[in-house]
């Protein structure tokens, strides 16, 4: 995927002396991540050969992992055109609420719940963009005021989980498995991520994309309308978190309150630990996923080898600052070349 | 100290002012012995394998004004670095006063006495003048409170040395560039220092300004302190400098006594061959009976434009002079659409134009290489290629219909770019960041010449771009002008102006002055009409 053939430019050694703290400080700001997920990795082999060593187990990381995987690549794009998304967890619990609510409370059909449920994701992802772009506050402000509004609108909508009425095909979106006995969150986040990297990577508004994000005012001046490109990255935010919270409410057979919050902080810590993969502090959907997996890895790994539960917010919680960090010694490093 | 082959220096080469109180002569310590008050001895610093400044060595003496010329990427900012104390030289030495630098410390730079200034200014915005030049300096307290008064003392001492005219209690935010300026050499010379390095002094100062600033250097150097003097401008240079150092390729090509230069011959030492002969003024004469390409009618924009018009034609490169402020800047900005006007609107090939924002101008054909070249040109973290594409990705798409981007058109369409304008990278996928300051504003015109536009408008397009690829850039822009797109050119560079310009408009204040065509165009002719305008009448209209 790094057809951007830079990283063949920047590490060639041809040159005299090799200045090996230099390079090793690039390797490190490159691949430590993955090599950090890999290390992880054999790690837990090594602990825990055959519990999580095994089909069954990879197959429910890569499950757990993909829900986190879609909510992060969409928070992706909001970071990449260099503004943030706060509400997204609080979006994906009020989907998967309100999707859940359209089939028991309104009786709608399936796909007429789920069609309506992802248009309020994207609409909630416009609300966020226009209130940074139009009324200009701050993205932080905007995003967080949005989330705190959707708690209450949700415990407004229904204050008790809805269990009833739920259709036996809306819990199998995510709990059947329709290939290879792969379960089905899995495809799903496989053709997102797809996706959403063609269209950074491969598109005129992904590549405006990042220009905005890399100089919003050479962006201007190139012609790109600037504020259409942050409300089509916010809308995609709010699209991916809308997916993500119908899928978690399809998984638990029930719309609750709030289930979804906790995505946030999985999903920026997974996205900054993508912008310290491969490329030097910059954004990116492969970094992302790469981000995910350690965490996904992590986590499991921790709940195998029987870690108390307590454990996991904190080593969320540090691998959240540890992303940050790398992401920023990352971008100070680019920049001091 | 080491009397090696300085002798001829002393005072031969410090320019003689009329010096005129005997009290501070003494302070020019011509008593001491030759050689150097700061000596650098085989300075070498390599990144990456690649030498930047290689084996260079310097004497400055007290007092005296030391040019530093060199084309961009020669080894002048490392140069300046390594006595900064910011990067760490990997041989060589550096000695103060007889004592050696620690070197690697800014720390320890700034108490041998060193004191730099570059051109962002390092200023906080909205403290105060004064608040700006104690900053870092220890601070009189009492009751643990500071005590501005007793601690501002040298620092007023300072202001009034260098006649700072606005109360310095203003904040930095409301000065202008020339007045940060004066903060900045006050606040160098409130830490005493010896030795003052300022980096392209000139470049957004206005003629008056930059006199007042020379004048300033002179009497600092009358009273001992040594001046670094970066700049590509080199008749101030030479006009200004006791004694001039040329760097090229990271070494020291040619040192010599002002007196013995002159600018042809500089500027053969910071090429390395002669430059071609400015060609006999025979300038391109646009066709006024002919259909203007774009027009100005009336436009009007705050206080800083008052109701312009004027004509650009097919084949020309027009320009406009005028002082810093003068409202040439903002007139740019109207006709890219960044800023709406109040009143007048402009025309492209007879067509009104409605310009709600940048995009809409764009779209009309219309853009602006702007002023400033990092902060709304350049995408620094992004490749050479990425940085050329940004603007016509609607050439690139694969099949049109569809939005996807063909990587290989985009790689075709940069490379095809790199080569015509010459731009010399490694590659299209080089970070666009460690190229030199020419060859980034090339690839920022290069950003233009495929997305089909016809008007230009360069602010200020060799602005600390060395000698060689200012000649490019213009050769580009004259090339661009006969093909037929409209050219816009702006610049403080009044020999650029006289350079490359076929017609030459001159704002004074908001209003155009005057008009310079054919043999008229001459530095002079500009410099005059800039700083009295042809009717000189003012009368704003309420």
């Amino acid at each position: 995927m790094t057809t951007r053939s830079d990283v063949a430019a920047r590490t060639e050694p041809g040159r005299k002396p090799i200045d090996w703290r230099r390079a090793g400080v690039l390797f490190l700001s490159r691949y430590g991540t993955i090599f950090g997920l890999l290390l992880m990795f054999v790690f837990f082999s090594i602990m825990a050969p055959t519990t999580f060593f095994s089909r069954a187990n990879f197959l429910n990381i890569l499950s757990q992992a993909s829900l986190t995987a879609i909510i992060a690549a969409g928070l992706t794009y909001t970071l990449v055109v260099g503004e943030f998304d706060l509400s997204v967890g609080f979006v994906a619990s009020f989907i998967g609420l309100i999707v859940v609510g359209f089939m028991s409370y309104q009786g709608l059909p399936i796909w007429l719940s789920i069609a309506a449920a992802l248009a309020v994701g994207i609409g909630l992802g416009l609300v966020n963009g226009a209130l940074v772009t139009k009324v200009r506050i701050n993205a932080v402000i905007a995003t967080l005021g949005v989330g705190t509004m959707l708690t209450g609108i949700g415990f407004s909508y229904s204050a008790f989980p809805i269990a009833a009425g739920i259709p036996r095909a809306f819990t199998n979106l995510s709990l059947g498995r329709v290939l290879f006995g792969i379960p089905n969150p899995v495809f799903f986040m496989i053709g997102i991520l797809l996706v959403l990297w063609v269209i950074l990577n491969r598109t005129d508004i992904g590549q405006k994309m990042q220009a905005v994000g890399a100089n919003i005012e050479a962006a201007r001046l190139s012609g790109i309308r600037v504020d259409r490109i942050k409300m089509f990255a916010f809308a995609t935010a709010g699209l991916c978190a809308a997916i993500t919270g119908t899928l978690l409410s399809s998984l638990l057979g029930s719309g609750t309150l709030g289930v979804g919050d906790g995505y946030l902080l999985d999903a920026f810590a997974a996205v900054f630990l993508g912008s310290a993969t491969l490329r030097e502090g910059e954004f990116h959907i492969v970094g992302t996923f790469v981000g995910v997996l350690i965490l996904a890895v992590g986590f499991n790994g921790l709940a195998i080898l029987g870690a108390p539960a307590n454990y996991q917010p904190i080593f969320k919680g540090g691998i959240l600052i540890l992303a940050v960090g790398m992401s920023a010694l990352a971008r100070r490093y680019a920049a001091s070349r | 100290m080491l009397g090696e082959d300085q002798g001829t220096y002393d005072g031969a080469g410090l320019r003689s002012e009329p010096s005129t109180d005997g009290g501070s002569a003494q302070a020019r310590s011509r008593t001491e012995s030759p050689g150097g008050w700061m000596e650098i001895r085989g300075l070498t610093k390599s990144f990456a394998g690649e030498l930047a400044l290689d084996d260079a060595d310097l004497d400055i003496a007290r007092g005296e004004v030391h040019g530093l010329v060199g084309a961009n990427g020669a080894g002048k900012s490392t140069l300046i670095r390594c006595l900064a104390g910011v990067t760490l030289a990997d041989r060589g030495r550096i000695t103060v006063g007889g004592t050696e630098l620690r070197q690697g410390s800014p720390q320890a730079s700034e108490q041998a006495g060193l004191a730099f200034i570059h051109q962002e200014l390092n200023l906080v915005p909205h403290f105060s003048a004064l608040q700006n030049m104690l900053l870092g300096v220890p601070k009189v307290t009492r009751f643990g409170l500071i005590d501005w008064k007793r601690s501002s003392i040298r620092a007023r001492a300072a202001a009034e040395r260098i006649g700072i005219q606005f109360p310095l209690e203003t904040p930095v935010s409301e000065l202008s560039v020339a007045e940060r300026w004066l903060v900045m050499i006050g606040k160098a010379l409130t830490r005493d220092a010896a030795l003052i390095a300022m980096d392209e002094p000139t470049a957004s100062l206005s003629g008056p300004e930059s006199e007042k600033l020379f004048s300033i250097i002179r009497d600092l150097s009358r009273h001992g302190v040594a001046i670094l003097y970066v700049s590509h401008r080199l008749e101030e240079v030479l006009d200004l400098c006791d004694r001039i150092t040329v760097l090229r390729d990271g070494r020291i090509v040619d040192q010599a006594l002002c007196g013995h230069l002159d600018k042809k011959g500089l500027v053969r030492a910071i090429i390395g061959h002669d430059i071609r002969a400015p060609e006999d003024r025979d300038r391109f004469t646009a066709d006024k009976s002919g259909k203007p390409i774009f027009s100005v009618r009336d436009v009007a924009w705050r206080s800083a434009v008052k109701g312009v018009s004027f004509d650009v034609f097919p084949g020309e490169v027009l320009a406009l002079g005028g002082l810093i402020g003068a409202g040439r800047t903002e007139l740019a900005q109207l006709a890219a659409g960044v800023r709406r006007p109040d009143r007048g609107h402009f025309e492209l090939h007879g067509r009104r134009l409605d310009l709600a924002d940048e995009a809409a101008a764009v779209e009309a054909g219309i853009a602006l290489v702007p002023e400033e070249r990092r902060s709304q040109g350049l995408m620094l973290q992004h490749s050479v290629g990425a940085n050329i594409n940004i603007a016509s990705l609607a050439n690139l798409r694969a099949f049109p219909a569809l939005p996807f981007i063909s990587t290989g058109k985009g790689r075709r369409q940069a490379e095809g770019l790199v080569k015509r304008l010459g731009i010399k990278t490694p590659g299209i996928d080089t970070k666009i960041a460690s190229l030199s300051g020419g060859n980034q504003q090339k690839a920022l015109i290069a950003r233009w010449l495929s997305s089909g536009i016809r008007l230009l408008i360069l602010d200020e397009p060799s602005r600390g771009v060395d000698v060689g690829a200012r000649e490019e850039i213009h050769g580009t822009i004259r090339a661009l002008a006969r093909s037929g797109v409209g050219i816009i050119l702006i610049s403080s560079d009044v020999e650029e102006l006289a350079l490359l310009a076929d017609r030459v408009l001159v704002m004074r204040e908001g209003r155009l002055t005057g008009e310079l065509t054919g043999r008229d165009i001459t530095e002079a002719r500009i410099i005059e009409l800039s700083y009295h305008g042809a009717d000189g009448g003012e009368g704003d209209q309420a």
